[in-house]
């Protein structure tokens, strides 16, 4: 949906795009190719009723088997318990727990670019939303198998839910982080879920029209909501889609907020630190637009969108991956200095440990993934050169997965006690978990790509005559 | 909108291929007194609510009172539950701590107000599945932008359409009343069915929510997975199917030492242990005040029914039913047993009936009943023995 510039509640935002617009000289265009509406119809939706082609089975074929080796993995880890992983005491949290923050982080750009750069009416998320969106479900589903398989009894699961039970009166507690987090995850969760729906829902009648088998025409028919494009709906949807932006927006900080707190609260040297909430929420932002980079050169190439998704759109994420490393990288430091500023022996043995001991190799593998690498994105041709900003958002995803291992592993692993020490490395079965979540993501996002429309094409028919006005 | 003549329809539609040329279209029919009843787009048009003449959307408040029903519910339920129905003092925080109640309180603000404004937006718009959409012109969603109008009393068709085709239109075309959808309403006859659904939803609530009021916690509950409730590994005094005994619970190896700080006793039941305990056993305890009383105590408790208060047996039960006679622990021959002997038939009982009472008593007790019995034998000795008494035999131990 194109948001409007008159009404604009933010009246610095306009400037934001005019900045970008005008700061270089070099204007690159939204959407390329000089197309008109049905054009824009006929190639959104025209991918999801032909037969997928050859290199989707293909990628299809690839993340099922990767799939199924977490479902093996899986079952391995509800049958025998999880003593079947690499846990032990110190490191009570490792893989599971590093992987949950780390999905959890990467589903963050996807709300950010439909709502926060929504709100701040940039025109280029409209091309990249859709798809950004589902990034986000999948993502949050990944996430969230993590704490429920490492329950160890998944199937009591929603013992974590404050439901009148038969065990007298007892009820979760409410004044945990970790119950914070049930709450945070499934609202973020129902809330995305909603968000990609109602902005799918113009876009679904028009698969609706399209459908010419019967089945087809039901199924959309039923989730189009009997959409006909009224002026009257259209008013009262873009209220609605407007107040789901402003109420996403300070959800997706909260929820990482909440995630942090998971640590911060805790009285654990190195996770005890205030600065947790703004760092983890930086560094969501900053792992997810890696991601979103990655998905996104992968599907215009392979889905023959470059005039949608153009390099203006990969241009603007790197910046935001530049400002966020940054931010990221001003964190690394702050934590050094407030070991060295509290004079606690044990938080000062904590990092110097992180930097030098036994786990540096993970420590300086993060620094340089997270902030000497994307440094290269000051370099404008860096910046519009898809295949280098492929490889530079593979390396953030590396050294975001790694600021995880780094603040579990490497914190727990060292108690107060030198005689309670430990050593982690994962198991066979965690990668495979780690690996098989991987697979449900990509599953999920092929099937998505092939079902439904990647673009939303109501919103980027209205933007296709921006640059004419 | 009056009454509706089908023969001869009074509404019609333009339809443009520019989002600019509706807009002109809509305000031009406005100015000259059409009545717009509404435009159909591909994507929403700027402008085109002014040009309508509507009303901003109300759909703001919905969403602002159900973010407050999902506060309210929210901060109701973290302060009954924590405070109230299960008061537990978790990390010494107060019961109702509200700054440990914001997360959760802040998400299901955000979550009610979402799907709120959302189920309100699917309701008020009329929005839910519908098989049969009219199709008023097949490009609304694709690339056409219609304008649908009541024509003005009067007018011409055929002037009307010149207009429309000056301002752009590409198409004109008179519309029955079935081709142009109704003004949603809640309770239209397609929504009956799922109406009718929802409206079991209020009783529904009502209904799961009666247990709660009046529960009965000493009534056993259902469950459908007792999870952690119920052991994998066998109970102590379960049966088993192949152990012998055919139970869990099997007689300790000998030499078992038992965890509770207990030593092994180094001696068996029969006589020639009796004798060897008599000979190797002193008793560790000094007579004092505290072992005399204690000893009194147990003694009275567990030893004075058969062998009588003061060891005499004159108010022994089993003497005064005329059953078998204990000995007389105030006779010469305990008199002149060694403490160890006297422990030993404690322990593990005597010649006669008497069981073995080293599982019940401890064995500090035994000991301190010892200290007792030479107090009673030091008490009874001016006294001749009673005439009823029966003389031990020789060899008889008590």
């Amino acid at each position: 949906m194109a948001p409007d510039d008159h009404t604009s509640a933010l009246s610095g935002a306009g400037l934001i795009e005019d900045q970008q617009d005008r700061g270089y000289g070099h204007v690159l265009p939204l959407i390329e190719g000089d197309k008109s509406y049905s054009q824009v119809t006929e190639e959104v939706f025209s991918t999801t009723e032909r037969m997928p082609p050859l290199k989707w089975w293909l990628a299809l074929s690839v993340s099922l088997s990767l799939l199924l080796l977490g479902v093996w993995a899986i079952t391995q880890t509800v049958t025998r318990g999880i003593g079947t992983w690499g846990l032990n005491r110190t490191v009570g949290w490792a893989f599971d727990i590093t992987n949950f923050v780390f999905w959890v982080g990467i589903g963050h750009a996807g709300t950010l670019i439909s709502a926060i750069l929504f709100l701040f009416r940039q025109r280029w998320r409209t091309s990249i939303n859709r798809a950004a969106e589902a990034m986000t479900i999948f993502a949050v589903m990944c996430a969230g198998m993590f704490p429920i398989i490492h329950m160890g009894r998944p199937w009591l699961a929603f013992w974590a839910t404050p439901y009148p039970n038969t065990r007298g009166p007892l009820w979760v507690n409410f004044k945990s982080p970790l119950l914070w987090d049930v709450f945070a995850i499934s609202t973020y969760f129902i809330i995305s879920l909603t968000f990609w729906y109602l902005g799918m829902v113009p876009d679904l009648a028009t698969m609706r029209d399209r459908a010419r088998s019967k089945l087809r025409k039901a199924v959309f028919s039923v989730f189009s909501l009997g959409w006909n494009g009224s002026n009257r709906t259209w008013s009262r949807y873009e209220t609605v889609y407007m107040l789901l932006a402003g109420l996403s927006t300070p959800l997706v900080i909260s929820v990482h907020t909440i995630v942090s707190m998971d640590f911060a609260t805790s009285v654990i040297p190195g996770w005890h630190a205030t600065i947790f909430p703004p760092y983890f929420v930086a560094g969501a932002v900053f792992s997810g637009f890696a991601m979103v980079l990655t998905l996104m050169i992968i599907a215009r190439k392979v889905m023959d969108l470059e005039e949608y998704i153009t390099l203006r759109h990969l241009e603007a994420m790197t910046k935001v991956i530049i400002a966020t490393g940054m931010i990221v990288g001003m964190a690394y430091g702050t934590e050094f200095f407030m070991a060295w500023y509290s004079g606690n022996s044990f938080e000062r043995y904590v990092f110097i440990n992180r930097a030098l001991g036994p786990f540096k190799w993970a420590y300086w593998s993060m620094v340089s993934c997270n902030v000497i690498i994307p440094q290269l994105f000051w370099i404008r041709r860096v910046r519009t050169t898809p295949w280098m900003i492929f490889i530079l958002s593979i390396f953030v995803n590396i050294g975001m997965w790694f600021e995880r291992f780094v603040i579990i592993v490497t914190s727990l692993h060292r108690d107060y006690l030198p005689s309670s020490w430990a050593m982690y490395s994962p198991t066979f079965i965690e990668v495979a978990i780690f690996l098989g979540s991987f697979g449900l993501f990509f599953t999920c996002f092929l099937i998505f790509t092939r079902l439904l429309p990647v673009i939303a094409a109501s919103e980027v028919k209205g933007v296709l005559k921006h640059g004419e006005h | 909108m009056g009454s509706i003549d089908r023969m001869a329809p009074t509404r019609f539609r333009a339809s443009f291929a520019e989002p600019g040329l509706l807009l002109e279209a809509v305000k031009r029919l406005k100015a000259d007194g059409y009545h717009v009843i509404d435009t159909y787009t591909p994507f929403p048009v700027h402008g085109m609510d002014e040009a309508m003449g509507l009303k901003p959307s109300r759909l703001p408040r919905a969403c602002l009172a159900f973010g407050l029903l999902g506060l309210a519910i929210a901060l109701g339920v973290q302060i009954w539950t924590s405070a109230y129905d299960y008061p537990l003092i978790v990390g010494g925080k107060p019961l109702v701590a509200l700054p440990a109640f914001v997360p959760v309180s802040f998400e299901l603000t955000v979550l009610m107000a979402g799907l709120g404004v959302v189920a309100t937006l699917f309701v008020v718009s009329g929005m839910r599945p519908k098989f049969k959409v009219p199709d008023l012109h097949p490009g609304v969603n694709d690339d056409r932008f219609v304008v649908a109008a009541e024509i003005r009393a009067g007018a011409s068709y055929a002037e009307l359409q010149a207009m429309l085709a000056g301002l752009g239109a590409l198409d004109t075309e008179l519309l029955t009343v079935d081709r142009l959808e109704k003004d949603s309403s809640l309770l239209d006859r397609e929504a009956t069915p799922l109406a009718f659904i929802l409206s079991f939803i209020p009783a529904v609530l009502v209904l799961m929510a009666l247990p709660l009021l009046n529960r009965d916690y000493l009534q056993r509950n259902i469950t459908w997975d007792g999870g952690m409730m119920v052991p994998v590994a066998y109970q102590s005094f379960d049966p088993h199917p192949s152990l012998p005994g055919g139970q869990v619970l099997q007689t300790p190896p000998k030499g078992t030492v038992p965890r509770n700080g207990l030593v092994p006793l180094p001696y068996g039941p029969g006589q020639a242990e009796a004798e060897r305990a008599g000979r190797e056993l002193k008793n560790p305890l000094l007579p004092t005040q505290d072992h005399f009383s204690r000893g009194k105590l147990v003694y009275e408790r567990s030893c004075a029914a058969c062998h009588g208060k003061d060891g005499d047996n004159n108010s022994s039960v089993i003497v005064a039913k005329g059953l078998l006679a204990p000995a007389v622990l105030v006779a010469p021959v305990v008199k002149n047993m060694p403490d160890g002997r006297i422990f030993h038939v404690a322990t593990f009982g005597g010649p006669q009936k008497m069981k073995g009472l080293g599982d019940l008593i401890s064995r500090e007790d035994r000991w301190k009943v010892v200290l007792y019995i030479r107090e009673l034998q030091k008490a009874a000795a001016p006294k001749p023995l009673p005439a009823s008494a029966p003389a031990p035999g020789p060899g008889v131990q008590p």
